[in-house]
């Protein structure tokens, strides 16, 4: 299953299911993660906050190839998009292993395919090297087994079938 | 002018952040203020205390490899700000995660560095933390320990005569050198940090934690979680299974 995730309008959401089974338009109509660990250990899977966010780590843990299409902010993701991904942790479990050499948590749903962000706006060279820092790591921490990380300025130069 | 401690933990209490600040602050000289930042609604606040501020220590978790989401809107609140301002800056960031390794933190290192650039404000370094959780954990702990140390001597003291128990008094001595040793690069490397705050030096980059081999931490944290998700009931809930959403 391949999944997009963007923080675009939501008048892309029909043009990006064109090429992907799921979208996810990170509206940022929804609660920042409260590192209470819940979804671990009380209601495994699930968030104790009852917004839009409620199983979004289900959403996530099923996508087999994965694309994020966010604003840079200094390097990381636009807050709505960075609020979907901290409320999505319950996609782990609260067992720990090594990848990489460090340690990670265990994959509730498995090891992934393709791991994409493609990043928009005004992006420094300190900032693009910090995005490919960032997006190594969440390869691991997801437990994707490739990724590809694009730079655009705007995102309507790129093509639908480019994501 | 003063050091600005700003809290990001979304905790509202006994936050391991909140711990860092509290811990930092004591070997910082000078006026020094101690902020929460968990709602917009502080963002306003913040800024206001940064006119008459000259340092700035950020304490947060790490969520996800980068900061977490609710810091962001500050930060672009906060870079506005210091674009019109332009005030004369330092920042400092202690951060913490959950895992072993400090320097799973770099992420967010090199994120709030990239703010400071484009704040034109000096970024001067930061300390990452690994094992936040059992940091946070332990310093809880030993409190308990303390008071039930306490209250032994005392009710041992009523039926002796004898207020302080040797055993009792060595018992609480080794728990809390014991954390101590385990805590002791996170202390060392916060007084250096500290110092450099003192003297108005550039702190560079440094990674510490829990003084534990990581095989050991990862089956004590596997512990924790495994207590703690059958006191809060989540083992019978499903608790490994790969649960599909429920709404369309």
């Amino acid at each position: 299953m391949k999944i997009i995730i963007h923080d675009l309008d939501e008048s892309y959401n029909e043009k990006l299911k064109a090429v992907c089974d799921r979208v996810v338009c990170a509206d940022g109509k929804y609660a920042p993660c409260q590192g209470c660990f819940n979804c671990w250990t009380k209601h495994p899977a699930t968030c104790s906050m009852s917004d839009s966010l409620h199983e979004m780590c289900r959403i996530v843990g099923q996508a087999d190839d994965l694309v994020i299409i966010t604003d840079n902010t200094y390097g990381g993701y636009s807050s709505n998009v960075k609020n979907l991904l901290d409320r999505s942790i319950g996609a782990s479990t609260p067992f720990s292993t090594y990848r990489g050499w460090q340690m990670h948590h265990t994959l509730r749903y498995g090891r992934k395919g393709n791991f994409k962000v493609i990043v928009y706006g005004d992006i420094a060279d300190n900032e693009k090297k910090t995005w490919e820092l960032m997006i190594e790591r969440n390869r691991l921490n997801h437990g994707y087994t490739s990724t590809e990380l694009r730079f655009t300025d705007s995102i309507d130069k790129l093509e639908v079938s480019e994501i | 002018m003063k050091t600005l401690f700003i809290d990001c933990s979304p905790k509202k209490k006994l936050s391991a952040s909140g711990f860092l600040v509290d811990m930092t602050s004591l070997f910082v000289l000078g006026s020094k203020k101690k902020m929460k930042l968990r709602t917009r609604a502080e963002h306003e606040e913040i800024l206001k205390e940064l006119e008459d501020t000259d340092t700035v220590v950020f304490t947060m978790p790490l969520y996800v490899d980068g900061v977490p989401s609710h810091i962001i809107p500050f930060l672009k609140t906060m870079e506005a700000w210091c674009k019109e301002h332009k005030p004369d800056l330092k920042v400092y960031v202690i951060a913490n995660n959950g895992f072993i390794e400090g320097r799973q933190n770099e992420p967010l290192m090199q994120n709030m560095e990239n703010f400071c650039i484009r704040s034109g404000i000096k970024w001067c370094g930061g300390l990452g933390i690994g094992g936040g959780v059992m940091m946070n954990v332990m310093r809880i702990m030993i409190v308990v320990v303390f008071a039930i140390a306490v209250l032994n001597l005392v009710i041992t003291g009523m039926n002796t005569g004898n207020f302080l128990d040797k055993n009792i008094v060595i018992g609480f001595l080794k728990d809390l050198a014991e954390v101590l040793f385990f805590g002791c690069g996170i202390i060392t490397f916060d007084i250096w940090l500290a110092a450099c705050i003192n003297r108005k030096k550039e702190y560079g980059k440094h990674y510490t934690r829990i003084m534990l081999p990581s095989f050991i931490f990862i089956l004590g944290a596997d512990f924790f979680f495994i207590v703690l998700s059958i006191l809060k009931g989540g083992v019978f809930r499903g608790w490994l299974s790969k649960k599909k959403p429920t709404l369309p």
